[in-house]
């Protein structure tokens, strides 16, 4: 009689010490789900106020064409007619003709909006985050146009091989949750 | 034998530190930056004829402001905001001066004894010896005050945050403002991409304003009503380039035009007809990528640019004595 209670004693110690296990492994998992989906990540990208248009981006990213891309702060550019970021500096006319476009690839549509107003928007494709375009606005205009890590072509690699020989260590780790450094704000940088 | 370990044993480490030192020679460090195959190159547009530079530096002063703000000068002084102070210097570049203001300066005008003075987007009115004389009301949401220019009845203030010319009486008393729209073709209205919008009034009391979106000079009535204007646009050194040049002008005594370029750092001399006339200072002169130096000129047709880099003040002398 004894020896059954005993017996029983241990069935029931396995059992539910099973049962408790099944409960934390199931509780882990879905902790670790849930910590998945909720934490914020990192993911690397591009301070445009630090960029100083070294060309290395379009160089040394392992994604070919680059997966950093020029985008356009639009609230902020003045949709010049002579727009630095368009034109060759040597430009002999201020027309879309291929001799007087800065871009290599030509990735820049340039669209007339009204007198003297002109659109200029960056086809992602063909762009291949060589700054040109940037270094150009930033000297001559107001800084509109900028680089950044376009994170649905990224692989977000452990080490960037952009951030390792960036000149200015202008590209860092940010959170997941603002994978974007959009310009727009002149109080970062006053006279452009 | 032990010699010839000893002889193998350095020969490795010879070729060792050498596979080191040409390993680090030939590393992709950022230090060691590869020339950029896309560099945007204005080398061409640097380099100005020797024969078209009137100009050279005679001296120049530090100023000891970590953030030079503007320049004017009057009355053979010279005033130069910055660090929210004033300093008052002789045009040998001995500090007269110096007193405190409530905040960073926007921009600086003197005339007859009264230092106008732009501070978080209203006027301030001091006389040489730091006190307040007047202070108007602040200007409107979004407004940028970044030039201002005095006459006997008026102040005229340009605002770039709201692309217009304010005309106040001299005692603050608005008394109308004006976009720079005009029914011919050639005027579109003020276009100021960047904080760079200057304007001055000549010799002949004549009111210009810089349209920097447009590469013009614009001469309007105190009215707002457009009278004449002239435009350049280029990269070559007879024009303006990008989207806000010139970003600064001063007048010689003579009316004509002394501008200072953003982009290609330079600062030039056009005729009273807007026609280029020479260099006073060359891209070379400048911090590569560096500010459009403020400018203002003294009676001898002295120039002096208030270098934002380089923290200094920097006079230029006619080459020709005559200052012509």
């Amino acid at each position: 009689m004894e020896d059954k209670s005993k017996s029983k004693n241990r069935r029931e110690f396995i059992q539910s010490g099973v049962r408790l296990s099944l409960a934390l492994a199931l509780g882990s998992v879905s902790g670790l789900a849930l910590s998945k989906v909720v934490k914020d990540d990192y993911v690397w990208q591009i301070d445009p106020f630090e960029c100083t248009q070294c060309g290395r981006c379009a160089t040394d990213c392992i994604m070919s064409p680059s997966a950093v891309k020029c985008v356009h702060a639009y609230d902020l550019c003045g949709y010049c007619d002579l727009c630095g970021g368009y034109f060759k500096p040597d430009a002999n006319a201020l027309s879309t003709a291929a001799e007087n476009q800065l871009c290599p690839t030509a990735a820049i549509e340039r669209k007339f909006i009204e007198e003297p107003y002109f659109e200029y928007i960056i086809n992602e494709d063909l762009c291949i985050g060589c700054a040109k375009c940037v270094e150009g606005c930033t000297s001559f205009g107001n800084g509109s146009l900028h680089l950044q890590i376009i994170h649905d072509i990224c692989l977000n690699c452990n080490e960037c091989s952009i951030a390792r020989v960036c000149p200015s260590d202008a590209i860092k780790r940010v959170k997941a949750s603002e994978a974007y450094h959009i310009k727009g704000d002149f109080s970062k940088n006053p006279e452009s | 034998m032990k010699n010839k370990g000893i002889i193998i044993f350095l020969l490795i480490l010879t070729v060792i530190i050498v596979v080191v030192i040409v390993g680090d020679y030939v590393s992709d460090r950022p230090n060691r930056s590869r020339p950029n195959p896309f560099a945007y190159d204005v080398e061409a547009f640097k380099s100005v004829n020797p024969d078209l530079i009137h100009y050279k530096e005679s001296k120049n002063f530090r100023i000891g402001f970590q953030e030079p703000a503007a320049l004017a000068i009057q009355n053979k002084k010279i005033y130069v905001a910055g660090d929210r102070s004033l300093k008052i210097i002789d045009l040998s570049g001995v500090l007269s001066s110096e007193f405190n203001l409530p905040g960073k300066v926007q921009a600086i005008e003197v005339w007859d004894g009264k230092v106008f003075l732009a501070i978080d987007n209203r006027i301030l009115i001091y006389d040489e010896a730091g006190n307040v004389l007047d202070e108007w009301q602040p200007l409107k949401e979004n407004s940028l005050i970044t030039a201002i220019a005095a006459t006997e009845n008026n102040v005229f203030v340009a605002d770039a945050g709201n692309r217009r010319v304010i005309r106040f009486s001299a005692e603050g008393e608005m008394r109308g403002e004006f976009e720079g729209k005009a029914d011919e073709d050639a005027l579109h209205g003020f276009i100021i991409p960047s904080p760079c919008f200057d304007l001055n009034v000549n010799d002949e009391n004549e009111l210009w304003v810089v349209n920097p979106g447009l590469h013009a000079f614009e001469n309007y009535t105190f009215e707002g009503n457009l009278r004449s204007h002239w435009k350049k646009t280029g990269m070559t050194v007879d024009g303006f380039s990008g989207c806000c040049n010139p970003s600064h002008f001063t007048f010689l005594n003579d009316g004509r035009y002394v501008t200072s370029e953003k982009g290609l750092v330079r600062i030039k001399i056009h005729k009273r007809s807007g026609e280029f006339e020479g260099v006073v200072a060359a891209p070379e002169k400048f911090t590569e990528e560096g500010q459009a130096p403020d400018v203002a000129a003294d009676n001898q047709n002295n120039i002096y640019a208030l270098d934002f880099d380089k923290k200094v003040v920097r006079v230029f002398k006619p080459k020709n004595s005559t200052g012509l």
